[in-house]
């Protein structure tokens, strides 16, 4: 609907995810696997996916908050990974999405997963070793655990944002 | 409907981490033979390269003598493995060795200046960990 309404939504997004991934830096987290972190950023996404009616949107959201987080922390490797991964876990959450089966949780424990496939993938490409894929089980372990927190706390969010008002606008853009 | 949905949803999660066990499965139906793919062995006396053995094709027992002014080792390859087994040398070390086949291993004998080495073709490292 209004240009203006959509910019404003979308740079909010952009903005709350930027802030999710600076906050998360400051997080200690055990170190389970090489890659292994939390994700936080990705909350935005998967709400993003179900409060916006249109895909495009959400994957705007997801490489523009990947464009400013490399440049704020992290240098071109870590935009390397953070491209592949989010490209595979899109890509899997909108098509799980979209077969209408599995719920938010399941779907963002999938993308999890994905997510750290996709990093796999490139980072065994970048040392030209096919090794590293021996991370894969682990990192999938890790990856589904992370997804269905940030889904637990996605279904949460969802169901507040749903009260506002402004929810039934932003089924219009 | 509730209930389905988590089904779906458990059903899912399990499908994909089995799927993350291909690759695990793969590297250890073909591991054995890639760890050992493609040794040879590099005999060295007075620093000068004496032979070159290829360790990963080789089957049955091959023995050959190193003679030297200073004296004698005897050399066994056996299978994928190679080690000295006899010299008169006066410490011994080099057979107290033992028979090696890994990449980067070796036996040596000082004071004949023997030296055998194992190597690799593969330049890949075998441990890399991804900086990130």
């Amino acid at each position: 609907m209004n240009k203006t309404f959509r910019i404003i939504i979308l740079g909010l997004f952009v903005a709350q995810s930027l802030v999710l991934y600076v906050v998360e830096g400051f997080i200690p987290v055990p170190f389970i696997a090489p890659g292994a972190k939390l994700g936080l950023a990705n909350l935005i996404t998967v709400i993003a996916l179900y409060a916006l009616p249109r895909k495009r949107d959400v994957c705007l959201i997801l490489f523009l908050r990947i464009l400013l987080s490399t440049a704020f922390a992290g240098g071109i490797n870590a935009l390397l990974y953070s491209v592949s991964g989010a490209l595979f876990s899109l890509l899997s959450m909108t098509l799980l999405q979209r077969t209408g089966r599995f719920s938010l949780i399941g779907v963002s424990a999938a993308g999890g997963i994905f997510h750290n496939f996709g990093q796999l993938v490139v980072a065994s490409m970048v040392v030209e070793n096919i090794k590293i894929m021996l991370y894969l089980p682990i990192l999938s372990v890790a990856g589904a655990g992370t997804g269905i927190l940030i889904g637990i706390t996605s279904v949460f969010t969802l169901r507040h944002l749903q009260k506002l008002p402004i929810y039934k606008r932003l089924q219009q853009i | 409907m509730r209930v389905m949905r988590k089904k779906w949803d458990i059903g899912l999660i399990a499908v994909l981490l089995l799927l993350s066990l291909i690759p695990e499965g793969i590297f250890m139906a073909t591991g054995r033979q890639m760890n050992t793919g493609s040794t040879y062995a590099v005999v060295q006396v007075n620093g000068e390269t004496y032979k070159t053995i290829p360790l990963s094709e080789h089957r049955g027992t091959d023995t050959f003598v190193i003679q030297t002014k200073e004296g004698y080792n005897r050399v066994v390859v056996r299978d994928q493995e190679i080690g000295i087994t006899e010299a008169d040398c006066p410490d011994k070390i080099c057979i107290s060795e033992g028979f090696i086949s890994k990449p980067g291993e070796m036996a040596v004998c000082l004071p004949h200046k023997v030296m055998i080495e194992v190597r690799s073709n593969d330049s890949a490292e075998p441990d890399v960990i991804p900086a990130h």
